[in-house]
């Protein structure tokens, strides 16, 4: 049986709008860093803006949705992984350094 | 009767109803190896990072957030060239995917320029990879990064003269998408690494 497939995009307006995105959101992680220096909710949002960006390369540069689901996975894996990293670090710092000790 | 079969060949849609694989399994092979590599120097960043909080705020203060931004603007634009490459050649314009894939390494080179100029403002500030845990791990991860960096420049160099040579079409650009693939996921190891030293404190 045919199961029809989605096919990879020829038009670049994605990819501007993906890039403009990327730009724009490098640029208000830095205004953020200098305005709410030290606060401990920066590194929710910093961790969500890690989370985008990645997203966005995944999904309209690489094209991960049409991917096959191993590297689809692994991408959402990696792409993941420093974000919850740095929630958990942040509200459990203390009890990760005393865990990671020898 | 005997009955032969025949394997079909590996287009560049793989049509098994599971997606294709973009560029080709080999270099989907070193992108995890890769991404394994850096994710280990995550957790040694992390591990790092909570031992000694102070001295990773400390420590972000003293880098060049210019350049770190510098980096991040060349690695994600480059991306994004590559990427108009890979597209352009998918619709069968071969000329405009050759312009695309040169302003990528034209752009990619700057990250090695950048580079240069950030360790020379970092020594010039006494900063090295003895400065204390943070520098270590900041040294460590950036120079590995900009390793991973090179290969992909040579790699972008390498597409460029078979693309001269008139390598690819609209049917077959397997090796573009390949490399777009491993620019792609070099980048994405960049915005990990940006807010991790330059902006987070």
């Amino acid at each position: 049986m045919e199961h029809a497939t989605q096919q990879p995009g020829t038009a670049l307006s994605p990819l501007v709008v993906a890039w403009l995105a990327l730009v724009a959101l490098t640029l208000f992680s830095l205004v953020l860093g200098q305005w709410f220096h030290g606060a401990a909710w920066l590194q929710i949002l910093f961790a969500a803006i890690v989370w985008i960006k990645g997203h966005l390369i995944a999904r309209r540069f690489i094209e991960s949705d049409l991917a096959h689901p191993f590297i689809r996975n692994v991408l959402r894996g990696f792409i993941a992984f420093t974000p919850i990293a740095l929630v958990l670090t942040a509200f459990y710092g203390h009890q990760f350094a005393r865990w990671a000790t020898l | 009767m005997t009955a032969i079969a025949i394997s079909a060949p590996e287009t560049q849609q793989e049509s098994s109803g599971q997606g294709h694989i973009p560029g080709n399994k080999g270099i989907w092979v070193g992108i995890c190896c890769e991404f394994v590599e850096f994710l280990v120097l995550f957790v040694v960043y992390f591990v790092a990072r909570a031992h000694f909080p102070e001295s990773f705020e400390q420590g972000a203060e003293r880098l060049s957030r210019l350049s770190g931004t510098a980096i991040t603007l060349l690695m994600v634009t480059s991306s994004f060239f590559v990427a108009c490459s890979v597209t352009t050649m998918r619709a069968g314009q071969r000329r405009r995917s050759l312009y695309w894939l040169i302003a990528g390494l034209v752009v990619a080179l700057g990250y090695p320029v950048a580079k240069y100029f950030e360790i020379q403002w970092n020594l010039a500030q006494g900063i090295n990879g003895e400065s204390g845990i943070f520098f270590t791990v900041y040294y460590y991860l950036t120079f590995n990064h900009l390793v991973h960096a090179v290969w992909g420049i040579l790699g972008i160099l390498w597409v460029l003269a078979r693309h001269l040579a008139g390598g690819y079409t609209a049917e077959d650009y397997s090796g573009l998408e390949a490399l777009a693939c491993y620019w792609h996921a070099t980048d994405i190891i960049w915005l990990i690494i940006f807010p991790l030293f330059y902006v987070l404190v």
